[in-house]
């Protein structure tokens, strides 16, 4: 309902849709009335692009990413409506992987719907591919996206691995969770036959087994194989650590958290994440929590791999400079809601909606010299049962009457350049006149 | 690329394996409670007693048909301590007090192993139940537990053991229906607190089972402090126990500390102080060792209370 502008992707872009978030609203319950914390927001992300959500704190972004995994905690979140559609992705069958023209050299293609085998069905939206509503699938198949389809970064490193385990272990629970068939092919252990020591082997590789099997696994015959997989695993970890250029993998997975530096403990996040090679990556502000140097090698890593797996992925950050290095492109979010999207480049140049404008404005530059920093007048407003108005009315210098009554929507204002401003697209009926771009003069 | 090589290099060389990170982080927790005085005198007196408790039937000759009973001198009743055979005197009856000591501290070891086994099961169970369930669950359980906090320990032992009628195995019982529930409030907590970490969130992304991430990532993290609590309620049941014992909710005539109290308490005007004292004095420092002990613990697994200490 809200913005037709930005759902409208041009066919100009040859990289198919990964994830298609529409309308989505994610609401909290609070004390003085429900919060709209995400109120209304839709974008795509393309296959391999790098999607930068920009916003102030509190606006919205991180509520957002986290509802591809469903990670937002009910109660008190609610899901008021909303949809985030998502295209799992597998080996291209033309070129098995290596790249071709079918599959844009990516060597992965989307998932065939399993409904009409990809002649297209309602279920599919008539796409053919496999189409799952993140906000809709069942728990299960939830699990199974986590961590191998769809992988999150998280902002504290130090904060996201468990004290109490060793790297090595928490890298291999991914390979356990998702890769159990390919752990047991690569132990070369062979568990097609009736033999009930496969059946056992087959559960210990997905970390199924029970305290009795486990001992059952101790018995001669069974622990040399048993060892097979553990060994197996270990060399997909190393293997997992060694891409993130992390010297020396092999001890470090026998290393408990606490004794790497955050941008090792970073590596190890993304070694985590990447293991399974998944279709999207949501990166919460991965690097807010290191320091500058580490920063932009972490950067750097997330980039490369990124370019060679051709992952898309959704970067959260409120850094603008930091966003416009790495972004394809660019959703500024401000109080739930995006108010303007378009290529990185394009916006930086030619930002339209008055909030990108006042943030980039708000932007120390090192040429500048020193004075009083920019800054946004007023503050973000209460996002508890909001009125139908400009979220940016109040603090936007080029407000007039129309902006307090009416609710600006996504509009395209050119080449995937759509912004919510009642500047570049004409007010409903009946409103008191139209903002234009000169400043209030004050 | 790599960051820091130099450090990374350091991290390589100083330690080798996991299991040995392991070793170095037990000696170096190891190390931190030794380094006070007072928890080593608790240490020390808690490994004498249970090195006593342990080794009675070789120190003393045990008494026929069951060693827990008292043995009955009828020819040397109310002896004064030094005399031969009754090192520490005997009580009106004929018991050997020295004896009632010895055994007392097997009594106390098996009562406060049986008592905080099973409530530490209990709690950890009830209280996961509650952390990890949240919502009504949580709710009901949790009142449940708060009517249980409000009513006074030891009178609620002592209304639940004189219900029962005494026994010894009727003292047990009483105290697991008494101590659970500070387990259960201990494990509710530090469920919410972890179950509020990042990793949790983390282990959730890699597509981790609830059960799988409350047994590899919240129960791990969440256990010391009922570790430390369990080491303080080793003295406490022992002392609650004892009082129960004392007031003749167990079987009379068994060697346990509060009996032998109770037994000799009216001698004490009479001049025979021996019978009361040397079991009083044992409580004492059963009690006072495993709190001294339990103290270090927390001090060690809790950096916040040791300015405090």
């Amino acid at each position: 309902m809200m913005s037709e502008g930005a759902e409208k992707n041009p066919s100009k872009s040859p990289a198919p849709v990964v994830a298609s978030v529409a309308d989505l609203q994610v609401h909290f319950q609070s004390k003085r009335g429900i919060v709209h914390a995400v109120d209304g927001v839709s974008f795509d992300i393309h296959d391999g692009e790098t999607l930068g959500l920009v916003g102030e704190t509190g606006c919205g972004k991180s509520v957002t990413a986290r509802s591809f995994l469903r990670l937002v905690p009910k109660p008190p979140g609610i899901d008021a409506g909303g949809s985030i559609l998502f295209r799992p992705r597998t080996t291209c069958d033309a070129c098995e992987g290596r790249g071709c023209e079918s599959c844009h050299q990516t060597g992965r293609v989307s998932a065939g719907c399993s409904a009409c085998s990809g002649k297209g069905c309602s279920e599919c939206v008539q796409s053919g591919e496999e189409t799952l509503d993140l906000m809709q699938v069942s728990n299960s198949r939830m699990r199974s996206l986590r961590g191998d389809r769809i992988a999150m970064i998280f902002q504290d490193p130090g904060k996201a691995l468990n004290p109490a385990l060793t790297i090595g272990s928490q890298i291999a629970e991914v390979f356990y969770q998702h890769r159990s068939a390919e752990v047991l092919d690569a132990a070369n252990v062979d568990v097609s036959g009736i033999d009930p020591g496969s059946l056992l082997l087959k559960r210990q590789a997905a970390q199924q087994s029970r305290t009795i099997e486990r001992t059952l696994l101790k018995i001669p015959p069974l622990r040399s194989r048993r060892n097979q997989i553990t060994a197996a695993v270990d060399d997909m970890v190393a293997d997992a650590l060694a891409e993130t250029q992390i010297a020396n993998p092999r001890k470090i997975m026998q290393r408990y958290p606490h004794e790497l530096s955050g941008g090792m403990r970073q590596r190890v996040m993304i070694a985590q994440a990447l293991a399974c090679n998944p279709d999207l990556l949501i990166a919460d502000e991965p690097t807010t929590a290191l320091d500058v140097t580490v920063q932009a090698r972490i950067l750097e890593l997330i980039h490369e791999l990124q370019q060679r797996r051709q992952t898309a992925v959704l970067y959260i950050s409120h850094d603008l400079s930091l966003v416009r290095r790495i972004c394809d492109r660019v959703a500024v979010m401000y109080a739930g809601r995006i108010v303007e999207i378009s290529d990185a480049d394009q916006i930086f140049q030619d930002p339209r909606h008055p909030y990108t404008r006042g943030l980039l404005a708000a932007l120390p530059s090192a040429t500048q010299s020193r004075g009083k920093l920019a800054a946004i007048e007023g503050t973000v407003p209460e996002l508890v049962d909001p009125t139908p108005s400009c979220r940016f009315s109040g603090r936007c210098p080029n407000e007039v009457e129309t902006c307090a009554r009416f609710d600006p929507h996504l509009q395209s204002v050119g080449d995937e350049h759509s912004v919510a401003c009642f500047i570049y697209h004409e007010p409903p009926e009946g409103s008191g006149g139209r903002p234009t771009l000169a400043a209030r003069s004050s | 690329m790599v960051d820091s090589p130099n450090t990374d290099q350091i991290y390589l060389q100083t330690r080798d394996s996991a299991w040995r990170v392991r070793a170095q982080r037990g000696w170096e927790l190891t190390r931190t409670m030794l380094a006070n005085p007072t928890t080593v005198i608790g240490l020390t007196i808690v490994v004498l007693l249970i090195l006593m408790a342990l080794s009675a039937p070789w120190i003393t000759e045990p008494n026929t048909p069951d060693a827990y009973q008292m043995p009955r001198d009828w020819s040397a009743v109310r002896v004064p301590p030094g005399s031969p055979g009754h090192i520490l005197g005997t009580t009106n009856r004929g018991g050997d007090v020295l004896y009632g000591v010895i055994w007392g501290a097997r009594t106390s070891l098996k009562l406060s192993l049986m008592v905080v086994s099973l409530t530490v099961v209990i709690g950890v169970v009830i209280g996961s139940v509650a952390g990890f369930t949240g919502g009504r669950v949580d709710e009901v359980l949790m009142r449940i537990v708060d009517v249980f906090l409000s009513i006074p320990e030891l009178i609620f032992a002592l209304a639940i053991a004189a219900v029962l009628g005494p026994s010894f195995t009727n003292i047990i019982l009483a105290l697991v229906v008494v101590f659970w529930v500070k387990y259960a409030r201990i494990m509710r907590s530090q469920i919410i607190r972890i179950k509020q970490s990042e990793y949790i969130d983390a282990a959730r992304v890699i597509g981790d089972s609830k059960l799988r991430i409350y047994l590899r990532d919240i129960l791990p993290n969440s256990f010391t402090p009922v570790m430390v609590q369990a080491t303080l309620d080793m003295g406490n049941i022992v002392l609650v126990g004892a009082t129960l014992s004392f007031i003749g909710l167990s079987e009379a005539g068994i060697a346990e500390w509060g009996v032998l109290v109770s037994e000799g308490q009216a001698g004490i005007s009479a001049g025979r102080w021996w019978a009361p004292t040397f079991p009083g004095l044992m409580v004492f420092l059963w009690a006072l060792a495993f709190n001294l002990v339990g103290d270090g613990l927390r001090d060690v697994f809790d950096p916040r209370t040791e300015s405090a200490r």
